[in-house]
């Protein structure tokens, strides 16, 4: 009886809070078309409800569960797993009505350098000239589209892992901060949301973690911290080497300067078309390296790249799809946004350093890909080497390879989290990731071999999938640039090919027709892929296909920024270098 | 700046109580000694009754007997204690909004006349934050006692729990007054008398558990050590009381009824120092770096801040500290900044200091397993921040840079918002080290292992309290060490933005170099970073000790002070806009020379 009654009394509880996060959910969601109607035909501050929302759901959802006696948590999973999805999937909506054009007709094609859509100002720490400052241009938007579809794919493909009631709001937390990162066009807000996406992302890997987790949270958070300390001293600098404007502080700004990266952007460009260097060719210099340093740890490239292999093999599946898929791209987004368009007689001055690291991440990726046992190591690894093709094309000082390596930022953000999401499984239903372990995958689990394959050719490069349309635009614009040099990353895609295919042949296949399984492991637990993951997956895979087919539904924005910036910003530039040479 | 003296000469309690604008503006001091007042007198009321001679008449005496319910519920110090802290804050709160200066007059027999004390906002944007750690400090020890209630039948140990309480408290209101008196000095003597009036309830404070071992052993070292450096601070000040002839800070012209008198202060003295005045500055250093836990003078903290209890440390970490850079700012900035082209005599050697100092602070707290010695080096590290601040300010007359003051204004602008944050994050995690020692002991790294587990939101907070330490945004410590580091850039760069913007060259190398202070400072906090992430990673990732798996205590005052410490902590750090413009106006005043 008194079990009975304590049943009911659990059941009673949990029902509440589930009616709670429904009515709140409602609640939210009524309440946004009317805040719409209300701004209707002004659509500028849509960016904030994308920031603020999964912070605020996250916060929200935390401190309702943790505030649940004992017991009570682990029932909370689920509501609080089920409402994540929600949030996510509404910021989804929302950013691809931004792509589609449902609110309204949104141009992305014809932006000029220094123009963003949704740009939207306001106040924030007004004594030090910070505010919200928040806009998309055809560089941030594809980032923010692709965060938004990463994160609701990686809470559906990692449905059924048992991970307790604080996982999905940590994933929130983390879309927020990630939103917040390529949405800013103030500095400091752009620093903050930096290091925000560090925390969400240093107890992912610390609680759900393989066996070093401690170990490769710790460092994980220790690398990106102390790059970004240095670019954050790069920031200062620039601040305070603005001219303090009187009207700043008669508004009652106390230094007089404000963190505008459109302010800043104009100066820059202003200089340049004067044909003059702005700030000074040493100052350039110095402030590039310092700003580069904290992008390159993120990216990363190979003399600082040795915290990824290591965050990726313990992270937790949902982790490692976020990491390679997003996170990675806030590195060359910073670069993008910051040292390449500020700086670009800096990026002159330095463009043989970038085109050998570039080469070294691609190369040496690669080999060390070749000698990995490790599934998940090998997979990050190629994450280094497809980085080092990003950096390639920036190196190219090319239009194209501008656009080139934006294309490629994305083509990375979807095809690396599904191999990830096959590395997961794998482990989730092989127990193992150790390559030749296992052979005839494809016989026993035909699903997981089937999307493991399309993922891995997806990521060699393989026509018509998205990767390649990325690939085959670098090696043009490294090509127009360094010439025969472009032979170097051209062959060194054959040894991705050659990696990939090895694995695939000792993994998938092989075997003779038998299946053979790893040690200690019945052959009735050989499970394919769950429903779930199989959707992932498959969303996924659609999408590689669509971009790899279509490209132009993306690449058009992405090869307008580029010439944008190019031509009105580096234009004036090569003129000056050509000129005074 | 020139203000009317009624009378010239006048004792200075004639003057507090004749003027009723000085007496409200000294309220806060005033509610600090009533409540000490209170202190000794409530606990002590009793049903005891006095017969008048030769009769058999007895009236009621009130002290002593058998003491009544409430004054000996040994809750009631601290009761008294937090409302004196709670009124002495607002009074604090309400005249920094009325914004009124008032300077507090001495004249002796002597013509000479000093000014004592000045009621500004930088004096009391500080009593606010001494009052406020005071008080955070009071709220956490109510849950400390007994929770129940003593009996009717009063036992002895309730008695002696309300008499130790009540001694607590006192001296805790006391350190709050010598607080208040550093704050509020212009003459280094007062300031002197202030500080060993608080730093002496805080050598108690420290040795207050008397029954341990740590405790008495910690205060017993901090006391020799900072009876010390107290000596050796005084010499110092009177060896520049010889140099100079009087030790007052600033200068100041008054008109009287007897004419204008002028007050020849030390600020901008050093112009023309000789080797006695530069031994003086040396050795007043030595006593104020004590106070701010600088090396090499820091080897007593640790002790000290693991023997005391976890409060008291949070006190000493905080507001000690906060203390001794008013003692610092005062002595650097205002006395020995020359007025001329070069840069400060002590540029280099603070320079030095502060980068030691940051480093073997965070250097030693890598290496400790004891939470509290592991948060008494990292204070030690944030003194190094904050003296790196400082130290940037002496290059201010270095070339051209057309508005020096301003950038000083901002570094001490810098360094008190820095100060007002530490009380939440810095109290707030000695305030949950806390909570441990009420459940059995904070004194090992493994007593913090399985917290989330057992508490998520005492964890969570923790954990909020390590990244602000550590400066990850969006938190405060974010916030105030960015203000350091953006005080130190602006003086190293100067007016590089303008000589740009109008064609004159300006290269990288062209920058003071006062600019590696900063980064100097960002490498220290990517060092730091890594023992404040231990204690996260231990919390969340190791499991509770086998002995320690129930649920903390319920500490309700203890938990009310942490959380609205960890609220500070991101409310200060998403929106510190009104903190900022507050403590700069307090710096404005800093510089305001009367």
């Amino acid at each position: 009886m008194s079990e009975n009654s304590s049943k009911k009394a659990i059941f009673e509880r949990e029902f509440s809070i589930v009616a709670t996060l429904v009515v709140g959910a409602g609640a939210l969601l009524l309440s946004f078309p009317l805040f719409f109607e209300e701004a209707v035909g002004e659509i500028d501050w849509i960016t904030i409800p994308m920031v603020a929302f999964p912070i605020l759901a996250s916060i929200i959802l935390l401190a309702l569960a943790s505030q649940q006696p004992r017991g009570m948590k682990e029932n909370m999973a689920f509501p609080v797993k089920a409402a994540s999805l929600g949030f996510s999937l509404f910021i989804l909506a929302i950013s691809s009505a931004l792509f589609f054009g449902w609110l309204g007709s949104i141009d992305w094609t014809t932006l000029k350098i220094n123009e963003y859509n949704m740009n939207h100002e306001y106040t924030w720490i007004n004594s030090l000239g910070i505010s919200w400052h928040v806009g998309l241009d055809g560089l941030s938007f594809p980032m923010l589209w692709l965060t938004t579809l990463i994160i609701p794919i990686t809470m559906i493909t990692t449905w059924e892992e048992n991970s307790g009631w604080y996982h999905h709001p940590l994933l929130l937390l983390m879309e927020g901060a990630l939103i917040g990162v390529f949405v800013a066009l103030d500095l400091f807000m752009f620093y903050v949301f930096w290091e925000l996406t560090l925390i969400p992302m240093f107890f992912l890997i610390l609680k759900w973690g393989g066996k070093d987790r401690r170990y490769a949270a710790q460092k994980f958070f220790l690398y990106t911290f102390t790059a970004s300390v240095i670019m954050l001293l790069g920031i200062v600098t620039l601040y305070f080497l603005q001219d303090p404007s009187q009207y700043l502080i008669d508004r009652g700004v106390l230094t007089g300067r404000t963190f505008s990266m459109i302010d800043m952007t104009n100066n820059a460009q202003m200089a340049a078309n004067d044909g003059s260097v702005w700030l000074g060719e040493s100052m350039q210099n110095a402030l590039f390296l310092m700003l580069m340093l904290g992008f390159l740890v993120k990216l990363p490239a190979v003399p600082f790249h040795t915290w990824l292999p290591d965050a990726h093999v313990q992270a937790p599946t949902s982790g490692s799809m976020v990491l390679a898929g997003v996170m990675l791209k806030m590195g060359a987004y910073g670069m993008f946004r910051l040292p390449l368009t500020l700086f670009p007689h800096a990026l002159a001055e330095y463009q043989y350093l970038l085109l050998a690291i570039g080469m070294i991440s691609l190369v040496y990726g690669s080999i060390v890909c070749l000698g990995q046992t490790n599934l998940k190591r090998m997979v990050a690894y190629s994450s280094v080497s497809h980085m080092g093709i990003v950096i390639l094309g920036i190196a190219s000082m090319q239009p194209l390879g501008f656009a080139g390596a934006i294309f490629m930022m994305f083509a990375h953000g979807i095809i690396s989290p599904m191999l990830f999401s096959v590395c997961g499984s794998f482990k989730h239903h092989y127990h193992t990731l150790e390559i030749g372990s296992t052979r005839g995958l494809a016989k026993a689990s035909p699903f997981l071999g089937g999307y493991m394959m399309f993922s891995w050719m997806a990521s060699l490069g393989l026509p018509l999938l998205a990767g390649f349309v990325a690939e085959i635009t670098v090696l043009v614009a490294v090509w127009m640039t360094f010439g025969w040099w472009v032979l170097l990353p051209a062959l060194v895609l054959v040894i991705t090919a050659g990696y990939y295919l090895w694995s695939m042949q000792r993994t998938i296949f092989e075997g003779s027709g038998d299946v053979v399984l790893p040690e200690g492991m019945a052959a009735e637990d050989a499970r394919d892929l769950s429903p779930w993951e199989n959707i992932g997956n498959l969303l996924m895979a659609l999408l590689i296909v669509l971009f790899g087919v279509l490209p132009w539904i993306i690449w058009d924005m992405m090869s307008a920024y580029a010439n944008a910036h190019f031509y009105f910003n580096m234009g004036g530039l090569l003129n000056l270098v050509a000129g005074g040479a | 700046m020139t203000s009317h003296v009624d009378e010239g000469s006048q004792a200075v309690w004639q003057q507090l109580f004749s003027d009723s604008q000085t007496l409200s503006a000294l309220m806060p001091e005033f509610v600090m000694l009533m409540g000490i007042i209170a202190l000794i007198v409530v606990p002590n009321l009793g049903k005891a009754m006095i017969r008048l001679p030769l009769t058999k008449i007895r009236i009621p005496w009130f002290f002593g007997g058998q003491r009544f319910k409430t004054t000996s519920d040994p809750r009631i110090p601290a009761i008294i204690s937090i409302a004196t802290l709670l009124i002495a804050t607002i009074l604090a709160l309400a005249s920094l909004m009325g914004n009124a200066t008032r300077w507090i007059l001495y004249s002796g027999e002597s013509t000479e006349m000093i000014v004592l004390l000045k009621v500004d906002g930088f004096a009391r944007v500080f009593e606010i934050l001494f009052f406020g750690a005071l008080m955070l400090a009071a709220v956490a020890t109510v849950s400390r006692m007994p929770a129940s209630k003593p009996s009717k039948n009063l036992s002895v140990k309730a008695l002696i729990n309300n008499r130790r309480q009540v001694d607590f408290h006192i001296l805790l209101l006391m350190s709050g007054l010598g607080m208040a008196i550093v704050a509020l000095a212009q003459d280094l003597f007062m300031l002197f008398l202030g500080l060993e009036l608080a730093s002496l309830a805080i050598y108690v404070l420290v040795a207050f558990h008397k029954e341990s071992k740590a405790g008495t052993e910690g205060g017993v070292k901090y006391f020799i050590v900072g009876a010390t450096a107290s000596a050796i601070g005084l010499y110092g000040m009177s060896l520049l009381y010889i140099w100079h002839g009087n030790l007052q800070i600033s200068s100041h012209v008054f008109s009287a009824d007897s004419g204008v008198i002028v007050i020849q202060g030390l600020d901008r003295a050093f112009e023309n120092a000789d080797s006695l005045a530069y031994i003086a500055l040396g050795m007043m250093l030595v006593g104020f770096g004590f106070k701010v836990s600088a090396v090499p003078f820091h080897f007593a903290a640790p002790d000290a801040y693991s023997g005391a209890s976890s409060p008291i440390a949070g006190v000493l970490a905080t507001a000690s500290k906060a203390m001794g850079f008013i003692g610092l700012m005062r002595v650097l900035l205002l006395i020995s900044l020359p007025e001329g082209d070069g840069s400060a005599a002590w540029l280099i050697c603070l320079a030095t200091l502060s980068v030691i100092t940051m480093t073997w602070g965070n250097l030693a707290a890598l290496g400790s397993d004891n939470p509290k010695r592991m948060l008494a080096y990292s204070s030690v590290a944030h003194a190094g921040y904050m003296m790196a601040a400082l130290t940037a300010v002496g290059a201010w007359r270095w070339g051209h840079i057309s508005a020096p003051e301003e950038a000083a204004t901002w570094v001490v602008t810098a360094i008190m918002f820095h100060l007002v944050v530490l009380v939440t994050f810095k109290l707030g995690a000695f305030l949950v080290l806390a909570l441990l020692e009420l459940d059995g002991g904070a004194s090992r790294s493994g007593s913090l292992s399985g917290l989330a587990r057992r508490d998520p939101v005492i964890a969570a907070s923790m954990f909020i309290f390590m990244m602000a330490l550590a400066g990850v945004p969006p938190l405060a410590g974010f916030m105030s060490k960015f203000m350091l580091i953006a005080g130190i850039v602006n003086v190293a760069a100067g007016d590089a933005g303008s000589l740009m913007s109008s064609g004159g060259i300006t290269a990288f190398w062209d920058l003071h170099w006062v600019w590696w202070l900063a980064l100097a400072v960002f490498i220290n906090s990517a060092i730091s970073l890594f023992y404040y992430l231990r204690i996260g990673v231990i919390m969340f990732f190791e499991e509770a000790e086998s002995d320690r798996r129930k649920p903390l205590p319920r500490a309700w005052f203890l938990r009310l002070a942490i959380w609205s410490c960890a609220l500070g902590t991101f409310a200060f750090g998403v929106a510190g806009d009104h903190l900022i413009i507050l403590c700069n106006n307090a710096a404005e005043s800093f510089f305001a020379l009367s």
